[in-house]
């Protein structure tokens, strides 16, 4: 505590002294212009690690079962949904309310791979990639008629402080959902390099024919990171909550962005799509400083493309695409 | 010509003669739309199919050929080509992208070619949106295709058309030796360039054809609706649309993206009028069931159980494998 | 087994696309957006219309028979919106025609209707261009966006005349067509226009937009946006320590009923002007019974877009009575000659297909919306410059 607040009136004296009045003028814009591009790189990892939350979830997904879960953002959004519930009904506050709704969510998971992915994980690609569209959709419209379409907010303290460093600002709540996030990137790397359930997920994501062989239950072990990477989806759901607002299609945008970070960070590597997801936040929030915030969806979209023509494996990837 | 004494090229002609009848059957203009969108998402299907089921590579990005077409209509015209010149203009700038997408999409496999073709598909709707030339996200005025009182049957023979052009290609797809060539590379890419095949380029082929016909359908579909803006002729639900079509109807097969048209579009109208707001519910419930029990699809399913029943010519004994084989 | 109930269901679902026959209500045909991207504002219109059913049914319906709306959902895209005038008109023979919720929408069935020959009543789109063709068939009951552009025009060069302008928009139909009108309004009045920003709606972070337009140093920022954004917009404006002399909008998220209270911005909307295009406390009969009414009902306050829903179709009824008849044409020409004087949406009568619709400019003053222009509605004078937020 004492250090940080050390740090800090180091920093704002060394820019409080810059900034002074014996900095010339292009010395002066030229530090506003530093410290705009390091402002904008902090917000972009913020965001960024929210992003990561559900990024992981769906390498989770992707990575050992090769699925391409089109109902990833539905489920983002039955978290968020959960997480609100338990807001407005028994005012726990979502950055407390997250934690049973991630529990909600994989159990929930776990069902949906039992009842509807399981019988069908021998057929085509194709057809899971419509069954989980056809989830999405029920998800999707099921969330409409409970709640209706209309956008709902949550309005929390936290939300409205902000921490200073220097010259630098952050939000309150972004910093703690940054510390949430992250926390859940170490655990679940801890997780899975660790645990045994954890390598028998990466045993199987590495081949998933060899790996009964070597006596692993693929069917619960499939179940079990589906509801893991489902249970993400929602915890990152109920994280965006304070920050973001509520409605039936708040998922949709999501599944495609998860995606994108999957393929970044490198199939079948949880610590790629969390870095997948840094890099998202931290290019739209620079692109949006220096090109326009118009842009920076498809500065995702391009990043993409580029990493795919050049590194199909992704930055982190050990496979081929 | 032996095509002439199969049945199935007469009961062929006979249900496309009766298929472009059908506006004189029908009374209202409602109606007739309906007909149109089943019938231009069946030509969608089928030239879908060509990628999608034959070689297998599932596109989910197919929208951007059919955004292509309609913004390319309106673009040309409003440059001064006429109508029609225009439309095919459009389609060959929509091949040209799907070039451009097929080279650097078809490097990827499965899922991650899935996942490029919907990435080049949101950039293009993003830039549609940003951009002042495609009118942003206020759209634009599409110019017409066919004009006067009965536009609507003009249009609606025109998307027969598109589906019959789009089916003949599938038949002779499914006939020919570059169509072999793509189920090869459907049931095993990396033997099929082994054994020579050039998998890149037979991908490339397909995609071209498929993308040429996608963007003549997107330019039916703008010019007919009148405006398009960049979430209605852009948004990726067309693609799924018509991957969904096709892959419940039956991939792979002539008829599946038909049938898949026929139903599913006929049922989502139907639902839109009776279940309103959760009609989306239903038809999730709708794709849901029919992936859990319709693995290959209405009419792969349909072909499975027939092909169980055909049972062996009489008069070929059951032979031996191998001389001496016991039993 | 399983294929004959699907079939059964089929067949039954396929009965829907017939039409039926006979009926004891008269159908109004109404066109929304039930489903998709804008169905919170599809579903305000459905309840504003609901209220105004039951009114106009209480009274003993139309001509004697009660009325019943018949729904289409165009699922917030043109195109569905136009196979709904053909379902609505074509096949269940409307007599007049209200919606859609979206300009876009809205824009593209204007062709259609006019080609049936049936009235359309807008209830909400603000895009000038909907009413470009000058069809007499069109008929506008909300102002436009080159009105909000005007009035905010009018009220800046009245109260301090700005130098510099801002704008900042979604990069929808709405916030772009806003942006076309403020910046052709601007442009006449001589303002300079610095920092014109679109950005995504619905993002967690707009900081580097509000960065850029800090940069810009204007002296008035015109937001296009909706509550939410709005709410968003605010915090983070304070968060980046933007302060121009005035916040101005063109409506919508900053003129919503929450926007100034807990669920909204809160402290952070106060000295925000906007235009308005209605509010519960405003002084026409019949306003605060209709907010009264929509917060029993539905459990929450109205914006603008319910109300416009409910006179959309208090004027269609109107108008089928003061025709006596079913038939389009004289529906159209009472909806033309129609004065209803004093309506909880103010008096409406129709110029050119265009409702004469006052636009206010509002302050929120102590977390209230006070009118502070044109003077001779004003209530209030505007506080400028807006306080920077350091000493708020």
């Amino acid at each position: 505590m004492l250090r940080l607040h050390f740090g800090c009136s180091i920093l704002s004296a060394f820019f409080a002294e810059r900034v002074g009045t014996n900095a010339s003028a292009p010395e002066r814009r030229g530090l506003k212009n530093l410290v705009r591009f390091l402002q904008a790189c902090a917000d972009g990892l913020l965001t960024g690690a929210l992003y990561a939350v559900i990024g992981m979830g769906l390498a989770l997904i992707f990575g050992v079962m090769r699925i391409v879960n089109f109902a990833h953002g539905a489920f983002l959004m039955v978290g968020m949904y959960a997480t609100y519930v338990l807001f407005d009904y028994f005012k726990i506050n979502p950055y407390i309310g997250f934690i049973p709704a991630g529990i909600a969510l994989f159990i929930f998971g776990y069902l949906v791979y039992m009842a509807l992915i399981r019988p069908i994980r021998d057929r085509s690609h194709f057809m899971q990639i419509l069954m989980t569209m056809g989830i999405g959709l029920i998800l999707t419209d099921a969330a409409q008629l409970i709640f209706k379409a209309d956008y709902r907010q949550t309005n929390i303290d936290l939300i409205n402080r902000s921490v200073h460093l220097g010259p630098f600002g952050a939000n309150a709540a972004e910093v703690l959902s940054f510390a949430i996030a992250l926390a859940f990137v170490i655990g679940l790397r801890a997780f899975v390099v660790r645990s045994r359930t954890g390598q028998a997920l990466r045993a199987i994501s590495q081949n998933a024919e060899i790996a009964p062989l070597m006596g692993i239950n693929l069917v619960r072990i499939q179940g079990i990171s589906f509801a893991l990477g489902t249970a993400l989806a929602g915890i990152a759901g109920g994280l965006l909550l304070p920050r973001l607002y509520l409605f039936p299609g708040v998922g949709e945008d999501y599944t495609t962005k998860a995606f994108v970070m999957v393929v970044l960070g490198g199939m079948g590597s949880i610590e790629g799509a969390a870095f997948g997801g840094l890099v998202l936040g931290l290019s739209e929030s620079l692109t949006s400083l220096y090109l326009g915030n118009q842009w920076a969806l498809i500065i995702d979209f391009v990043l993409f493309l580029l990493v795919l023509s050049f590194k199909p494996a992704g930055i982190f990837g050990r496979q081929r695409a | 010509m032996s095509l002439f004494k199969s049945w199935k090229f007469w009961v062929g002609l006979i249900v496309v003669l009766l298929w472009t009848r059908m506006p004189w059957f029908i009374h209202n203009n409602y109606q007739l739309q309906v007909l149109f969108r089943i019938t231009l998402f069946a030509a969608l299907g089928l030239s879908w199919n060509l990628v999608g089921g034959y070689a297998g590579q599932l596109s989910l990005g197919h929208v951007a050929f059919f955004g292509v077409g309609a913004y390319g209509l309106a673009i040309f015209t409003e440059l001064g080509v006429p109508v029609w010149i225009a439309a095919f203009l459009a389609a060959i700038v929509s091949t040209a992208v799907a070039a451009l997408i097929g080279a650097i999409s078809f490097r990827l496999r499965g899922p991650y070619f899935a996942l490029a073709t919907i990435a080049f598909a949101e950039v293009l709707r993003l830039a549609a949106t940003n951009l002042n030339v495609t009118g942003g996200a206020i759209g634009l005025t599409m110019p017409g295709l066919f004009i006067g009182r009965t536009f609507w049957r003009s249009f609606y023979l025109a998307a027969v058309a598109l589906a019959v052009i789009s089916f003949l290609t599938n038949y002779w797809a499914s006939r020919s030796r570059f169509g072999y060539y793509l189920m090869a590379i459907r049931e095993d890419e990396d033997t099929a360039a082994a054994v020579g095949i050039n998998t890149a380029r037979c991908k490339l082929y397909a995609l071209l054809i498929s993308a040429f016909l996608t963007a003549l359908a997107g330019a039916l579909y703008g010019s007919a609706f009148q405006f398009i803006v960049p979430d209605s002729i852009l948004t990726i639900d067309i693609s799924i649309q018509i991957a969904i079509i096709t892959m419940l109807g039956g991939a792979g097969t002539l008829l599946g993206p038909i049938v898949g048209a026929v139903l599913l579009l006929t049922a989502s109208e139907a639902f839109k009028n009776v279940f309103q707001e959760s009609h989306l519910l239903i038809y999730g419930i709708l794709i849901v069931v029919v992936v859990l029990f319709m693995p290959e699809g209405i009419v792969g399913g349909l072909q499975h159980r027939f092909r169980k029943r055909i049972k062996p010519p009489k008069d070929v004994k059951p032979q031996p494998v191998l001389d001496g084989a016991a039993q | 087994m399983r294929f004959k109930a699907i079939a059964a269901l089929g067949i039954l679902s396929l009965v829907s696309i017939v039409p039926a026959f006979g009926q004891a209500t008269t159908k109004i045909g109404v066109i929304t957006s039930l489903t998709g991207s804008l169905a919170a504002f599809g579903e305000a219109h459905k309840n504003g219309y609901a209220i105004a059913l039951d009114e106009i049914n209480a009274k003993g319906g139309v001509l004697g028979k009660k009325i019943e709306l018949d729904f289409y959902d165009d699922q917030s895209k043109p195109d569905q919106a136009v196979q709904g005038v053909s379902k609505l008109i074509d096949q269940d023979q409307v007599p007049v025609l209200l919606g859609s919720y979206s300009s876009e929408s809205t824009k593209a069935i204007v062709p259609a209707v006019s080609q049936r020959e049936t009235p359309l009543i807008i209830p909400t789109a603000t895009a000038d261009n909907v009413m470009d063709s000058k069809s007499p068939w069109i008929f506008r009951v909300c102002a436009g966006a080159n009105d909000y552009a005007k009035e905010t025009i009018a009220f800046l060069k009245a109260n301090g005349a700005p130098k510099k302008m801002s704008i900042v928009y979604e990069n929808t139909n709405f916030g772009q067509s806003n942006m076309k009108a403020m910046s052709a309004a601007a442009k006449q009045a001589g303002i300079e226009l610095v920092a014109v920003e679109s950005y995504e709606a619905k993002s967690p972070d707009y900081k580097a937009v509000l960065q850029r337009v800090k940069q810009a140093n204007p002296d008035v920022i015109y937001f296009c946006s909706y509550l939410l954004d709005a709410t968003t917009l605010m915090r983070q404006s304070r968060e980046v320590d933007l302060n121009p002399k005035y916040y101005t909008s063109s409506g919508t998220g900053f003129a919503a009923a929450e926007f100034p209270t807990e669920k909204g911005a809160g402290k952070n909307a106060e000295y925000t002007f906007s235009v308005s295009q209605w509010l519960p406390e405003a002084k026409w009969a019949g306003s605060k019974e209709f907010d009264a009414e929509y917060f029993k009902r539905f459990k929450s306050h109205p914006a603008y877009h319910a109300i416009q829903a409910y006179a959309a179709l208090h004027v269609a009824a109107q108008a089928i009575n003061n025709a006596k008849s079913l038939d389009p044409a004289k529906i159209r020409d009472a909806i033309k000659n129609i004065n209803m004087s004093s309506t909880p949406f103010g008096p409406i009568k129709f110029d050119n297909g265009q409702n004469q619709h006052p636009v206010l400019i509002t302050q929120i003053q102590k977390g209230q919306y006070r009118v502070v222009f044109p003077a001779d509605a004003a209530e209030a004078k505007p506080i400028i410059p807006a306080p920077v937020w350091s000493k708020r």
